[in-house]
């Protein structure tokens, strides 16, 4: 890999890394226990200051050096993370954002400008590791970085060492050694275990018959203890267990392990929760019990080497890098581009296939047509894949969102939560990326219009709180997001009002509550009193709006006075491919997107209303001959199409119906962009341009009344 | 009749084997023995061992052993390796 | 003083296929008939030239939009010329094509098909033998017409493509139409 791949990759990254330290400091707020999260917003900084080392990027490694340090500080327990940190940490994740930002497009070039914006950054880190520490929950008294244990009584090591019998033979006293143990630390308690004395005649008075159970406190490395008895090790049996609160800390140590599969032994010497000789004793006893298969983490506690916690932890560990490894090998980063050409390739291939179909159908051969069946499911399996590779979970996109909320609720002092829901709905990558803004708007707009004042809900009698939630599904044929908040409602009269200063009705007009609210859209139309930064100066729904429907999609607001308001949109599902109904009239095809197509019935007497009976309720219909104008009169005998669409029926009448088809999408011509109705073309098998029918246009030009319709789905 | 039984020296694994001989013997003797230490000029391990097995002796006869007079030595790896209750003999610190 | 260069070999009247670039010289037009008048188009706007075949109508456009065909896989536009202009329609003969030419306007890339009675030869015409547009007569926009060429005694009308089949005109039309369409029902 050439250096400018890897610091693509590296940057790359490092801003994955700096949305997981977000995710994870918004999260913090409603942790109990905050060890893992600390520990791997720890962990993500390190890795950021490592690698941009690595690239001799000295900006941001000092800088990050000093948001690791704090993090270290918090990492330790002698820190407490609270919502001041949150927000000047989520502050420096920016700033190191910007520094890669600006590293990437200006390789090479300092920003003065920018690295001064980290200075009064660094200062309020610097001010945490400064010598007025912050007390931890727990009382503690100040002690030395190494080490970082908590020197409490009960906090002790524990030490059980039998001494060989010739050890007093070969000119050593396991007093001695005991004396050493004391220049590492202090022996609170000491147990001589005299059980191997045997009776005095049987007893030799030069064999060492003495063991000793003792309770050490130490700062002191496992390996440094066990480096007390080295010169007797061979003649002993030593077992030295770590005070309790290092099996969190080993547990710390492992978990914070580079990604990186490794044996149990090694991860735990690494950590210092096992010394290489009593992995080495324990590889041989492993060895020794062959061919009976014991896994040395068993051996290792039954040993007492290592506490049996430490041992899950690192099996844990092993687990996790073994699947993220596979996991890793899963997916790989594709140019989206090469996937655009690949679906439109596989757009060619339908066109074709249908092609071949209808000539296969044609020309009568059996063998031909049967190898053309086969094919034309190959085909489709093949697009469904390829669609499915555009595909992406909004949950990413909604999870931007809680930064969105985090910041603004603090902007305007309102205390706002935001509520996630339906993150795995996929939908179309293209439609993603489009979307984001016009929500961002309507996130913003509902936190400042839409959530009422603190008093005003107390005196609703609603929690302080208020909540924004974001809720994403299907629905036939479409992807349905819906922006709620429990806070005021619109206000009817507010609005009329408005909207009369504004000449967008005139005087005297009554319009229904539908109406009402969607005059909130009409251009140049804002209620809000102040324009605030965020919203109201206008320029917002109608925007949001015309985003939307450059989308082929929908936007419909309803609220509740005093409960609150939802604005829902809705999108096509794909751009590119649909499942499609072809319909004739007249010498034309119509393609009606087969997801909106409910059922099709026979239209044989035209008592010339514009409705029908289906099935004891009201159907209106629209006569797409009328509509479209093709020339020449209707046949006898017509059908209509049932659509459904946003909760409501409607037909279409036709001349003939036409079956299903793959319908590749094409765009029509700007030109054609006003036609209401038409939302794209597509070319048949027959080599003919069909035109794809838009359903919620048609019902929407076509004002069907909303009123009279209790009785339709 | 308590026997005051004075080791001088050292009671080390240099005179282990001699001492334990004497040591036992002392013991089977005399229902009641004081051991004298306050001439034990070093002390080891070994030693250590010889003063628990003459314990366990005596006790095996129902004989009494008391250590008497511990010497700064005796004292000093009495306190490491915390024997006062092995063997519950009074320990009369110098002044 | 140019003379008027012979139909190349590689240019049969009508033509399913592209045709080779012609780069030289942007003095060069293609001639073609439409309600007996000469009119022309600069080549660097041709794409190429088909026969006319089965359109699709889209409703609820003007009727100087025909339809669209299908090209080779895309869904390209076709104009009526006549009816762009003002006139009545021509009707289709044996030796009606559909040319398609292909603009670059406000940075969208537009491949649009115009129908033509006829179509003639490819011209030399010196800008000296260009005259402006006139201020009376011709019948159609002024805007449409970039100049007119003298060719053998005879005038013919040089299009300003950009003008004629301007996306945006043709777009405002065509909500004027759909608008007018669906506030019957």
């Amino acid at each position: 890999m050439n250096m400018d791949d890897a610091l693509a990759t590296f940057f790359a990254e490092s801003r994955e890394l700096l949305e997981q330290m977000e995710t994870s400091l918004l999260g913090i707020g409603q942790e109990n226990d905050t060890t893992e999260t600390v520990g791997a917003i720890f962990r993500a900084a390190h890795t950021i200051k490592g690698s941009a080392g690595l690239f001799g990027l000295d900006d941001v490694v000092s800088f990050t050096h000093v948001v690791e340090s704090v993090l270290d500080v918090v990492r330790d327990g002698r820190l407490a993370i609270d919502e001041p940190m949150v927000t000047l940490l989520l502050a420096c994740g920016d700033h190191i954002g910007a520094l890669l930002d600006a590293l990437e497009t200006n390789p090479g070039q300092r920003d003065e400008s920018l690295i001064e914006r980290g200075a009064p950054l660094t200062a309020q880190l610097r001010a945490y590791l400064g010598t007025g520490l912050v007390a931890a929950d727990e009382p503690q008294a100040p002690f030395e970085r190494m080490g970082g244990i908590n020197p409490c009584e009960k906090d002790l090591w524990h030490i059980s060492v039998r001494f060989g019998a010739d050890v007093l033979r070969n000119g050593m006293d396991p007093l001695s050694f005991i004396r050493y143990l004391g220049t590492l630390g202090t022996v609170t308690g000491i147990v001589t275990l005299t059980d191997a004395l045997p009776a005095a005649e049987a007893m030799d008075p030069e064999s060492n018959y003495l063991g000793f159970q003792i309770a050490f406190r130490s700062q002191a490395e496992k390996a440094a203890i066990e480096g007390v008895f080295d010169f007797v090790l061979d003649d002993c049996t030593l077992n030295i267990l770590p005070p309790n609160s290092r099996t969190g800390d080993y547990i710390e140590l492992i978990r914070s392990m580079p990604e990186e599969s490794a044996r149990l032994g090694e991860m735990l010497v690494r950590c210092g929760s096992l010394t290489a000789k009593e992995l080495a004793a324990a590889l041989l006893v492993q060895e020794q019990r062959h061919p009976e298969i014991i896994p040395i983490g068993s051996i290792l506690v039954e040993q007492g080497s290592v506490a049996a916690p430490v041992v899950a932890a690192a099996l844990e560990k092993q687990k996790r890098v073994k699947e993220n490894k596979a996991q890793e090998s899963q997916s790989i980063r594709i140019d989206a581009e090469k996937l655009d050409q690949l679906i439109n390739m596989i757009g060619e291939l339908i066109i074709a296939s249908a092609g071949a179909n209808v000539i296969a159908r044609k020309s009568r051969n059996i063998e031909l047509q049967e190898c053309h069946s086969t094919l034309s499911g190959l085909v489709e399996r093949v697009r469904d894949s390829a669609l499915q590779l555009r595909m992406v979970k909004i949950g990413a996109t909604f999870n931007r969102f809680q930064r969105v909320v985090h910041d603004v609720s603090r902007e305007i002092g309102k205390d706002i939560v935001l509520v996630v829901n339906g993150e795995d709905t996929e939908l179309d990558k293209t439609v993603v990326e489009k979307i984001g803004d016009p929500l961002t708007h309507l996130v913003r707009n509902a936190m400042d219009h839409g959530i009422d004042s603190a008093e005003l809900r107390a005196k609703r009698g609603k929690p302080a709180q208020g909540t924004v939630s974001l809720n994403a599904y299907h629905d036939s044929g479409s992807i349905v997001i819906e922006v709620s908040d429990d806070g005021g409602g619109l206000d009817r009269e507010k609005i009329l009002a408005k909207a009369l200063e504004r000449g967008l009705i005139e005087p005297g007009r009554v319009l229904t509550e539908a109406e009402t609210c969607a005059l909130i859209f009409e251009p140049g139309f804002s209620t809000a009193e102040q324009v605030t930064n965020l919203s109201g100066r206008g320029v917002g729904m109608d925007v949001v709006k015309r985003n939307i429907v450059a989308l082929r999609g929908t936007v419909d607001i309803a609220s509740q006075p005093g409960v609150g308001t939802t604005v829902t949109v809705r999108l096509p599902l794909t751009l590119a491919i649909i499942n499609g109904f072809q319909v004739g009239v007249g010498k034309s095809v119509f393609v009606v997107p087969l997801d909106m197509v409910d059922e099709c019935v026979e239209f044989t007497s035209d008592s010339g209303h514009d409705y029908t009976d289906l099935r004891g309720q009201v159907l209106p219909f629209i006569r797409l001959r009328e509509l479209f104008e093709v020339p020449g009169a209707a046949g006898t005998r017509q059908n209509i199409v049932v659509v459904k669409h946003a909760g409501q029926k409607f037909g279409l009448v036709v001349d003939t119906l036409m079956g299903e088809a793959q319908t590749v999408i094409k765009p029509l011509s700007r030109m054609f962009s006003q036609v209401k109705g038409i939302s794209g073309s597509s070319i048949l098998g027959s080599g003919d341009v069909a035109l794809i029918l838009d359903v919620p246009a048609l019902m929407e030009e076509a004002q069907f009344p909303v009123t009279h319709t209790p009785q339709l789905a | 009749m308590s026997m005051p039984l004075r080791i001088e020296g050292e009671l080390t694994i240099y005179r282990a084997a001699e001492l334990k001989n004497t040591l036992l013997a002392a013991v089977a003797e005399h229902d009641t023995l004081d051991i004298d230490l306050s001439a034990v000029t070093e002390f080891d391990t070994a030693g250590v061992q010889l003063l628990l097995v003459a314990k366990r002796a005596a006790a095996a006869r129902q004989h009494t052993l008391r250590l008497v007079g511990h010497s700064a030595p005796v004292i000093d790896v009495f306190e490491l390796l915390d024997l006062s209750s092995h063997f519950g003999d009074p320990i009369v610190l110098p002044a | 003083m140019n003379a008027v260069a012979p139909t190349p070999p590689h240019l049969p009247t009508v033509v399913a296929s592209t045709m080779p670039a012609m780069r030289a010289e942007p003095t060069q037009y293609l001639t073609f008939q439409l309600a007996g008048e000469s009119f022309a188009i600069g080549i660097l706007s041709i794409k190429e030239i088909i026969e006319y075949h089965a359109l699709t109508e889209v409703p609820m456009m003007p009727s100087c939009v025909r339809g669209v065909i299908n090209l080779r896989g895309a869904v390209v536009p076709v104009l009526d010329l006549p009816a762009r202009f003002g006139r009545p329609s021509s009707e289709v003969t044996k030796r009606t094509c559909i040319v398609i030419v292909e603009i670059e306007a406000a940075g969208e890339r537009q491949v649009i098909g115009v129908i033509v009675d006829a179509v003639n030869e490819v011209l030399d015409i010196d800008a000296t033998d260009i005259e402006p547009p006139p201020n009376f007569g011709a019948n159609i926009r002024a805007d449409f017409i970039q100049g007119m060429g003298k060719v053998k005694g005879k005038f013919v009308i040089l299009l300003n493509v950009h003008q004629v089949l301007s996306i945006n005109d043709l777009q405002a039309a065509g909500a004027a139409v759909s608008k007018d369409v669906l506030s019957l029902n």
